[in-house]
């Protein structure tokens, strides 16, 4: 065949042409494939709100006035507070902290529990499965499983019990595992 | 092309130079045509940049546009949402599930695979509520209708287990009430077919099925927190005083917003009753009225001597009072053939402060006839007590007003609180003028803005309103309130206790026991009014019917609730300036 320069930059037209209108088809075809996941999304952020909605009026019926009326008249019985209840500022607040007079009579003190320094751990609060014992009960100079190189400031016996539990604790999981073997 | 032909004919020079003209002619013409052909495929090209630049430049300027199709509308309730003043759904669409007959599911044969009969038994077994002689009759008719409304999801499920393909559960939207009965009144429910009844719901109809109300909800003004106080403490005093019926309103004195507005005893309007808006002939004969009538804006009393404190004002205004020492006489009165009497013996003669300690009738239909019928009547007009009460509400009963020219004994009458009938929202109203300036303004269950709040009209000056507050207090400190003073919050009201007028006259032992109140008394913000309706004497009330009994304890009870949550803090080391009142009163006055 006899190509010139005309038809050959004809063909290069007709090429570029068809690339693009390949590369708009595909172009078109993903952008609709985008636009059909934004629709589902879209579907099922109304059925998530339909369901919010509703869950919003279940808890407003549960928790509703009169239901919560009946809960504090068998339960708690509250009342509201009295005008001195009340406090008027900041300096009736500080007041409060003022060091007691000469003769005025000692405040009320109310008992609580502390939690110990430094150990956020929730396992400390859990009984001994070992001793039975309480780690808030257990007496601060108990030097039975002390530790002459514990850091100062923690104490060995409480440690000791977090140990107890944890070993209990990988027997369990020992003991379970082999188990599921022999399942 | 031609151009060979040419050639074998004639002279060549000539035929060369046509030939080569032709040719040139040709080729401009074919330049011509490319040159068109570019400049339309850049016309095309710079028409499309343009477009799309314009397009992108109104994106970058407007955002993209939000589309309103068919997801956004599933979003948009039927009917729009009411709220209260903080934005606590009191009424909102919620879809359920039905339970619907459709006979012709089943293309073939019967309606239904199993018998009718042991459809409805496994269907009472499912909801034992129904009937099963009803239910069997709807499913042998082959006409489709419901079975049931409103089932729960569990229920749905069990009724799909009965394999039955006629039993149809369609989820369908219905009004529902998150609070229950609460504001039941001011809420007001939706019938069958869709159209709001009784309160806000008939009110704001037009508005929460237009586009404006479903897209977003309307917001009252009633504080779902006080109004539920409210409604509470006036159930523990029917309670405790057996009375028919109480009704309440607490109301903003700056605004005229009602914050709360109770009639009990109330309905639920998720599961309206007929017998909730209609009674028996018998029952209206005894003075019964429905549990849908609302006693707050539909009916009228005679408030009794709460209007007492409203005639001294206009006393006040008019200068008819001037010297709140000066003593009148405190004899029984005779006018014509009736005599108007006090219900003790307060002495010969009180002065003003006492007269409304005591709640002495002689003493204020003294004042009042001192100061002529035109100009109380003049004030009463002023307080709207001559029209229906302002208020949103369908609901709106008109006074029992005594038009023309108030003869003496009506004057007299009028002002303690006989012979004129008003609701208990205008005695808040006025009310509210009496407290806050002298203003009055009408009762809305809308909530304002700063800006919307009207101008209202000047009833009494600032110095009457001023010394009208030291009274009141003085009412509650003194006099017959005392068991409405809540420690802190400076309460201050007057009590009202009116025979309920009967075939043959009043009936002795039928009251209207009523407690209007403001607080704080040093710069009022809220009234709020306490009646019961026909409180039996009972243990609980030291078997005493009257007001200060019965209405003000539960001012005690409510004005403690309410107060702190609208931002009124109690406060024992302050209060109203009565230290120039004070003198005028000795302590510690008894009865009412």
């Amino acid at each position: 065949m006899n190509f010139t320069s005309d038809r050959v930059r004809s063909i290069g037209w007709i090429s570029v042409l068809v690339v693009c209108g390949a590369m708009t088809l595909g172009l078109t075809l993903r952008v609709n494939a985008v636009k059909s996941q934004v629709h589902d999304t879209e579907k099922r952020i109304v059925w998530v709100k339909q369901d919010i909605d509703f869950l919003e009026t279940e808890f407003q019926t549960r928790s509703n006035q009169q239901a919560l009326r009946q809960l504090n008249d068998l339960e708690f019985g509250y009342k509201a507070p009295m005008a001195g209840q009340y406090i008027e500022g900041e300096r009736q607040l500080a007041a409060l902290g003022a060091v007691a007079g000469p003769g005025a009579p000692q405040p009320i003190r109310y008992a609580n529990a502390e939690k110990p320094e430094g150990d956020e751990s929730s396992l400390l609060a859990m009984v001994s499965p070992v001793t039975g014992a309480t780690a808030a009960a257990l007496p601060e100079g108990d030097e039975k499983h002390g530790d002459k190189a514990a850091p100062k400031g923690r104490d060995p016996e409480r440690e000791a019990i977090a140990r107890d539990a944890a070993a209990i604790g990988k027997r369990l999981a020992r003991i379970e595992v082999a188990e599921a073997a022999q399942q | 092309m031609n151009a060979p032909a040419s050639f074998s004919l004639g002279t060549i020079p000539t035929t060369v130079s046509t030939g080569r003209r032709k040719l040139v002619n040709v080729r401009q013409r074919s330049l011509l045509v490319a040159k068109m052909r570019t400049l339309w495929i850049l016309a095309v090209f710079v028409l499309v940049t343009v477009c799309a630049l314009g397009r992108i430049t109104y994106l970058g300027f407007t955002g993209v546009t939000p589309r309103h199709g068919e997801l956004g509308d599933l979003l948009v309730p039927d009917r729009g949402e009411i709220v209260d003043r903080n934005g606590v759904p009191l009424a909102r669409d919620f879809r359920v599930y039905s339970l619907w007959f459709n006979p012709k599911a089943m293309t073939e044969g019967s309606a239904l695979i199993q018998s009718p009969e042991e459809v409805a038994g496994r269907l009472v077994r499912i909801f034992p509520d129904l009937d099963r002689d009803e239910l069997i009759g709807k499913l042998r008719s082959g006409k489709p209708g419901y079975l049931r409304k409103s089932i729960l999801p569990e229920d749905a499920n069990k009724v799909h287990a009965l394999g039955e393909p006629a039993l149809e559960f369609p989820l369908e939207a219905t009004r529902f009430y998150p609070q229950g009965s609460m504001a039941a009144h001011v809420l007001g429910y939706v019938d069958s077919y869709g159209h709001g009844k009784v309160g806000m719901e008939q009110a704001f109809n037009d508005r929460l099925i237009s586009p404006e109300g479903r897209a977003a909800p309307s917001v009252l003004s009633i504080d779902f927190r006080v109004q539920s106080a409210l409604e509470d403490e006036l159930s523990t005093a029917i309670t405790l005083s057996k009375a028919k019926g109480a009704a309440g309103v607490i109301l903003d004195v700056d605004t005229g917003e009602i914050l709360a507005l109770a009639s009990l005893p109330s309905f639920d309007p998720n599961h309206v009753k007929p017998t909730d808006m209609v009674i028996s002939a018998e029952e209206a004969r005894q003075g019964d009225v429905p549990h849908g009538f609302n006693r707050v804006t539909n009916q009228v009393y005679e408030l009794g001597s709460t209007f007492k404190p409203i005639t001294v004002a206009s006393a006040i205004d008019a200068g008819v009072v001037s010297d709140l020492g000066k003593q009148w006489p405190a004899t029984p009165l005779h006018v014509g053939r009736f005599t108007i009497h006090d219900l003790h013996n307060y002495g010969a003669s009180l002065n003003v402060p006492e007269t409304l300690i005591h709640s002495s009738n002689t003493v204020t239909a003294r004042i009042a006839d001192e100061l002529g019928g035109v100009r109380l009547k003049q004030t009463m007009e002023a307080l709207a007590m001559n029209q229906r009460p302002y208020v949103e509400l369908p609901a709106k009963g008109f006074p029992i007003w005594p038009s023309g020219e108030w003869p003496r004994l009506r004057t007299m009458t009028v002002a303690y609180g006989h012979g004129i009938a008003v609701t208990p929202l205008h005695l808040a109203s006025a009310y509210a003028a009496l407290v806050n300036g002298g203003i009055w303004r009408p009762a809305t269950l809308k909530k304002l803005g700063a800006s919307e709040v009207p101008e209202g009209r000047r009833v009494f000056k600032a110095s009457t309103s001023a010394r009208i507050r030291q009274l009141l207090r003085m009412i509650v400190q003194y006099g017959t309130g005392r068991k409405a003073d809540a420690p802190g919050f400076r309460v201050g009201g007057k009590t009202g206790s009116a025979e309920k007028p009967g075939v043959g006259g009043y009936r002795h032992h039928s009251l209207i026991a009523t407690f209007a109140a403001a607080f704080p008394m040093d710069k009022p913000r809220y009234v709020v009014i306490a009646m019961m309706d026909e409180p039996q004497g009972t243990a609980a009330t030291s078997f005493q019917r009257t007001a200060a009994w019965n209405a003000a304890p539960v001012i005690q009870r409510v004005v403690p609730r309410i107060g702190p949550l609208l931002g009124v803090m109690p406060d024992e080391t302050r209060d109203i300036d009565i230290s120039d009142l004070k003198p005028l009163v000795p302590q510690g006055s008894d009865g009412e």
